[in-house]
């Protein structure tokens, strides 16, 4: 890392514990189970694959990530999730080649009720630096800062609470979520950033401390008396979040 | 003729098809080459331990790193090597296709080409990107096949 960091005129900190490679690749590759990760994608402690990394530098390509599950898994009703997934990146790619644009600008208007002049252009720093006070976002912020890596539901939840709860621009989020993980992709990252901010989706995505508490496991603190911006039903916090709108559904993994 | 692979962070793998079409039985250097550019990864947000997760998966593949810039160093190293032609695997980010193109309008007596990478699905008509299901609904055949068959 000290050379990486000379190289780079910075200062060095410490290397994820995913190890990059081919190697290390190819073993994650072979641990994979399409059926467990469909079934619990969206637990913290679910089988999923922690394979993005090395697709995202194209250590390992997305044909070949899919065939090596159809060819562990026979059955096509148990690897269509697994393989959706894969084509969630591809279809990012494709807009990305397609609307190069699309990457930092809105593709559509905000769907909050709020226009996008609402919205803070930076990222404040109790945020940058987890210490927000929400103490299960606070711990999402804490393992990307510290791993390079951060499950997907919970990006979804930190990006949520960026955007909606304390009303900053996407963009300084998807930036910051750049810099820190090791699959940083500015399709990926940014377009699924515009989807929770609803300027590429059709609505708003929001979660409560319910919904943390059971996709999380005790690891996570999910208490009330620490969470409590988060402890409301989806009806109180779209009237929180969203005043100028009517009723919104709630979170989609729900 | 002599061909030099130029890597870049979207393609780190030596079984991408920018090898195949690298002809290594005209002298070609089989070390591919990454331009270690600050700048770039400045301007490409790539923190400090993304780079590290770089640099080994380089180190691992045997692939040659040049600390500086860009526009500095391929033109350098096209002159020393007698390289004729510049592979490139394909990427969308605007930022490597910037300097490609300014240091392939720079040498322009030498070939340059970008090669795909294998394709995940095949869509016999272009996609509609306006939402992933609609891109699904047509990708998802061909997708749930070995090689996108």
């Amino acid at each position: 890392m000290d050379h990486i960091a000379k190289l780079s005129g910075q200062q060095p900190c410490t290397p994820s514990p995913i190890e990059g490679g081919r190697v290390a690749a190819e073993k994650a590759l072979t641990a994979i189970n399409p059926a467990a990760y469909a079934a619990t994608r969206n637990f913290l402690d679910g089988a999923v694959t922690r394979l993005s990394p090395y697709i995202r530098q194209g250590i390992l390509s997305l044909d070949e990530v899919r065939n090596h599950a159809l060819s562990i898994e026979p059955d096509q009703k148990k690897v269509e999730k697994f393989v959706q997934e894969l084509a969630w990146r591809d279809y990012w790619q494709r807009v990305y080649v397609a609307h190069p644009e699309r990457i930092w600008n809105d593709v559509e208007t905000y769907k909050t009720g709020f226009d996008a002049s609402e919205y803070e252009t930076d990222l404040p720093d109790d945020i940058s630096t987890g210490q927000t006070g929400v103490a299960c976002i606070d711990h999402f912020i804490g393992t990307m800062l510290e791993t390079g890596y951060l499950h997907n539901h919970a990006r979804m939840y930190v990006a949520s609470y960026v955007v909606h709860w304390r009303r900053i621009r996407w963009q300084a989020g998807a930036r910051w979520f750049l810099q820190n993980l090791l699959d940083g992709d500015p399709a990926s990252n940014n377009l699924s950033w515009q989807w929770v901010a609803s300027t590429f989706s059709n609505k708003p995505y929001i979660f409560n401390l319910e919904n943390v508490a059971k996709y999380t496991g005790h690891e996570v603190n999910t208490r009330f008396a620490d969470n409590r911006v988060l402890g409301y039903s989806y009806e109180q916090l779209n009237e929180l979040l969203f005043p100028n709108l009517a009723h919104m559904a709630g979170d989609q993994h729900g | 003729m002599a061909d030099l692979v130029w890597l870049h962070e979207d393609a780190l793998r030596r079984t991408h098809p920018v090898f195949v079409a690298a002809d290594y039985e005209r002298g070609s250097d089989t070390q591919p080459v990454f331009i270690w550019d600050v700048d770039y990864f400045g301007e490409n947000d790539i923190g400090l331990k993304r780079q590290h997760f770089i640099y080994e998966t380089l180190v691992e593949m045997g692939a040659e790193i040049h600390a500086g810039s860009m526009h500095d160093i391929l033109p350098r190293l096209v002159a020393a090597r007698g390289v004729t032609r510049v592979l490139v695997p394909a990427t969308p980010n605007p930022n490597m296709l910037r300097r490609y193109g300014q240091i392939r309008r720079a040498l322009s007596d030498i070939a340059f080409d970008m090669v795909d990478d294998t394709p995940f699905a095949t869509l016999s008509k272009p996609a509609d990107l306006g939402r992933f299901f609609r891109y699904w609904n047509k990708a998802r055949k061909s997708a749930m096949r070995p090689h996108g068959g």
